[in-house]
């Protein structure tokens, strides 16, 4: 089936669905709606958005106006109604806010895509981020707690390594799980940071100057 | 040249920030016009530090053939370590997974970016000012890491002399290499300097890092898209004019350049 198509049975004329800080609806009629969470109930005073780009731009800044890099950070703004009767046209909408995580659920649920431990994904890296593969591994569930979990409302799908495989998501009813197959660049980027804050506490530089 | 490939994807690589809202723009903006031209089946773009990833475009590909151009300025790191190891390609074609992957040039080898480098400085200079009177400088990053990095540019530089247009001197430079783009007023003398970057987006490097360097800025400002104004030329220092351009990979005829490639591919690395 195309995504399109997963998307068409996912949400059936007349229901409804949860997919992160989105709701989702599609009338009798079958069209498609999609807007925030917070505002599912004054749909009626709601702006309409009716473009791929502008829902781009929308999803690129907080209601603060800060940058949103990570898309999937709890940060989505409000005010605003997009609707289509098209379900390949609502797919691309609902990527622009965020890019790829309905293909991922499908894939994963399909087990057509496989997560990735963070071990393989940190053993990969090359250049300055090679040191984030010394990260222990009571450091990577500090990274998680820390980093992770209120920054992302993605559910981890993957395990730190392979011997030690974690359990299979499973969707909630009414909702389509936003998850994460392997660590982004954010989480390279923290555990690299937090090895590297590790070794140095290990490796505290030979003391040069006089002591008293 | 135009495609017909209704049965292939065609996926831009771009390199993306976490810091600057502006880099991905050309990459989506390219994609969005190739798009409407109705070439491919579908157009996806995916990055190093942006969403999506490299790593998570793979499942929103549905066709079952897929050409990849990074829109990245050289050939080096990135187009030969980081974007096949993230993808899991290898070589000019790729098949697993039931798909073929086709890995294509990086935009900026393309030899169209000779002559898009100089429409870029030709626009930008008033119609006043003689090229004779004017040298160009084409502008890049640099690294100590990679040598292939500042080829890009000295190859551009050659061919744009090899051009025949009238400039005083074209000249390289690179942020963190010599020669420095901050002595730009030692490395010319002629009345009128202008400068493009080889760069792929208006982001941290091209408009907040080298307008410090230029001294057309005394410290980096806020992201180009969050200003009101796009920055004005010229700009005076003493008797010289400089003029800075924006990115060359924002010109909108990158978008042929992207298609282009594609074409370049079939006609030379398709077996």
């Amino acid at each position: 089936m195309t995504l399109a198509g997963e998307l068409e049975s996912h949400l059936p004329a007349g229901t409804s669905l949860v997919f992160g800080q989105l709701y989702l609806t599609r009338s009798d009629d079958g069209t498609f709606e999609a807007c925030h969470l917070d505002d599912m109930g004054k749909k009626d005073s709601l702006s309409p958005i009716d473009s791929v780009i502008d829902l781009r731009e929308l999803a690129k800044f907080d209601a603060g106006g800060e940058y949103r890099p990570l898309k999937t950070a709890p940060s989505l703004k409000g005010g605003w109604i997009t609707r289509s009767s098209e379900s390949p046209e609502f797919l691309k909408r609902l990527d622009a806010i965020y890019p790829a995580v309905f293909a991922t659920w499908i894939a994963y649920a399909n087990e057509e895509h496989h997560p990735t431990s963070l071990r393989r994904t940190l053993d990969r890296q090359t250049g300055m981020y090679r040191f984030a593969g010394t990260i222990s591994d009571q450091l990577a569930n500090r990274m998680m707690r820390e980093l992770c979990h209120p920054g992302c409302i993605r559910k981890i799908a993957w395990p730190i390594d392979d011997m030690h495989p974690v359990s299979r998501l499973k969707a909630q009813p009414r909702a389509i799980p936003v998850i994460c197959t392997e660590a982004c660049t954010f989480a390279i980027n923290a555990a690299r940071a937090l090895a590297k804050e590790a070794f140095e506490k290990a490796n505290p530089p030979a003391a040069t100057g006089a002591t008293e | 040249m135009l495609v017909a490939k209704p049965d292939c994807a065609l996926l831009i690589l771009g390199h993306g920030s976490t810091e600057n809202p502006d880099s991905s723009q050309p990459s989506w903006d390219h994609a969005d016009t190739i798009e409407k031209s109705g070439q491919f089946g579908s157009v996806h773009c995916a990055f190093w530090k942006e969403e999506p990833s490299f790593r998570q475009i793979w499942p929103m590909i549905e066709e079952r053939e897929i050409y990849i151009v990074p829109n990245f300025i050289s050939e080096g790191y990135f187009t030969r370590q980081v974007l096949p190891r993230e993808l899991e390609i290898d070589g000019h074609t790729t098949v697993r997974d039931g798909r073929t992957i086709h890995y294509c040039d990086p935009v900026g080898i393309h030899s169209a970016m000779t002559g898009l480098l100089i429409k870029r400085a030709k626009e930008i200079i008033d119609d006043s000012v003689k090229l004779e009177d004017t040298t160009l400088i084409i502008v890049g990053h640099g690294t100590n890491l990679n040598k292939k990095s500042t080829e890009a540019i000295t190859d551009q530089v050659e061919a744009i002399k090899a051009s025949g247009e009238p400039f005083a001197q074209v000249l390289d430079a690179y942020m963190e290499e010599p020669p420095f783009i901050a002595d730009w007023q030692t490395l010319t003398d002629s009345p009128n300097v202008v400068v493009v970057p080889f760069f792929i987006a208006d982001a941290l490097h091209s408009y907040q890092d080298i307008p410090v360097l230029l001294g057309i800025e005394t410290e980096p400002t806020a992201a180009a898209s969050q200003r009101d104004v796009f920055r004005q030329n010229p700009h005076r220092f003493g008797d010289r004019t400089l003029y800075y351009s924006s990115a060359i990979g924002t010109d909108p005829s990158l978008a042929d350049v992207i298609v282009d490639q594609v074409s370049y591919f079939d006609e030379h690395y398709r077996s």
